[in-house]
């Protein structure tokens, strides 16, 4: 698997448009469409929200080129989680909705990683 | 009242006041989802119509009996209707024209930016002052030369044809129909455009998705195209056998 890019980044709502940015352009050179580049945006900050709320302070974001452009975020400096019931169940739903092969692993109850795949 | 229970006596009595409950009990779900979507060309209000039309919808649909929770059931719904409905309007009409406007507004306070200040503004700098994400700054920069596909060409030999007819195509591509009269004469009647989609589809059977991508156009041009292209062929082969 050919690793595009990689990036470790604290999980605040400031830095959320600069990844929507990144996402953006490695969609662009992964040559997605608009529709799933758009989509793949939106993926990317679901899960970013959904780690947040399962209690990481920090993520790292990583892009692959492998069938299409494969995407996996993982939880970094695990906290308490929040305790917003039935956001975590809307966001996944969501990711599921766009995503036809969202895989996820859980520690316990805590979401600790999200993996997807677009294009191709 | 428990979920199930107002599901089964909508079910049950077909209640609109009990419809009514329930929408607005998940209306929260259709406005999360909607704002999810904004930025893509169509205004937050279309989006949250047509979140709400789908909701309403799975209402209707939905049966408590299954085990599935409601907003686990629902969210997928709505979000494949706004989905359609970007496929349906904004792909082809909104966003290019945004876009533009939005490449027109970026030069001018640009300009405007670099005369009060005498330094040439920042993406944040023009985000606020035309009140759009930066993130939209940054794609209008990157969509430059972007024209619609439908302008008329200006080169005079093509007068009235519009980029669609003279996108290029491999006039060799056709060679496995040169056996088959009824048909090559068929798609004589086709343009270029036609006959590139036709190859692609048909001898390379390459999927729609393939095509529209290499072709550089939406899914969606390609599927209303190949049906008009067959629509056409029809006709010309029933007049043929008639003739």
């Amino acid at each position: 698997m050919e690793e595009i890019m990689s990036v470790t980044f604290p999980l605040e709502s400031g830095l959320l448009t600069t990844v929507r940015l990144t996402t953006g352009g490695v969609c662009s050179l992964a040559g997605l469409d608009l529709d799933d580049s758009e989509d793949c945006k939106l993926c990317v900050t679901e899960s970013l929200l959904v780690l947040l709320r399962n209690g990481f302070s920090r993520a790292r974001l990583a892009f692959s080129l492998q069938g299409g452009l494969s995407v996996q975020i993982c939880g970094e400096s695990a906290g308490a989680p929040s305790a917003e019931e039935g956001q975590d169940e809307l966001s996944l739903a969501l990711l599921g909705a766009l995503v036809k092969d969202l895989v996820m692993e859980r520690e316990g109850d805590v979401v600790c990683k999200i993996a997807f795949r677009f294009g191709a | 009242m428990e979920d199930s229970e107002l599901f089964r006596q909508y079910r049950e009595t077909k209640d609109v006041a009990v419809r009514n409950k329930i929408v607005e009990k998940y209306l929260y779900i259709a406005a999360v989802l909607a704002k999810k979507f904004v930025g893509r060309g169509v205004e937050y209000d279309d989006l949250y119509q047509v979140a709400c039309l789908a909701l309403i919808k799975g209402v209707e649909r939905f049966d408590e009996s299954k085990g599935l929770k409601f907003s686990t059931f629902i969210t997928p719904t709505i979000t494949g209707e706004i989905k359609n409905y970007f496929r349906d309007r904004s792909r082809l009409i909104h966003l290019p024209r945004r876009v533009a406007e939005l490449r027109v507004s970026l030069k001018k306070a640009s300009d405007e930016i670099l005369s009060q200040t005498g330094k040439k503004p920042t993406v944040k700098q023009l985000a606020e002052r035309l009140h759009v994400s930066e993130e939209e700054i940054v794609r209008a920069m990157e969509a430059g030369g972007v024209v619609s596909l439908d302008r008329t060409t200006e080169k005079e030999d093509d007068e009235g044809m519009n980029f669609y007819d003279i996108l290029a195509s491999d006039d060799g591509a056709l060679e496995s129909f040169e056996n088959r009269d009824a048909i090559m004469s068929a798609v004589k009647g086709l343009n270029e455009t036609e006959r590139t989609i036709l190859d692609y589809r048909f001898r390379q059977e390459l999927s729609q998705t393939e095509t529209a991508r290499r072709m550089g156009v939406s899914q969606m041009y390609v599927s209303r195209m190949e049906r008009k292209i067959l629509e056409k062929l029809r006709t010309q082969l029933s007049k043929d056998m008639a003739d």
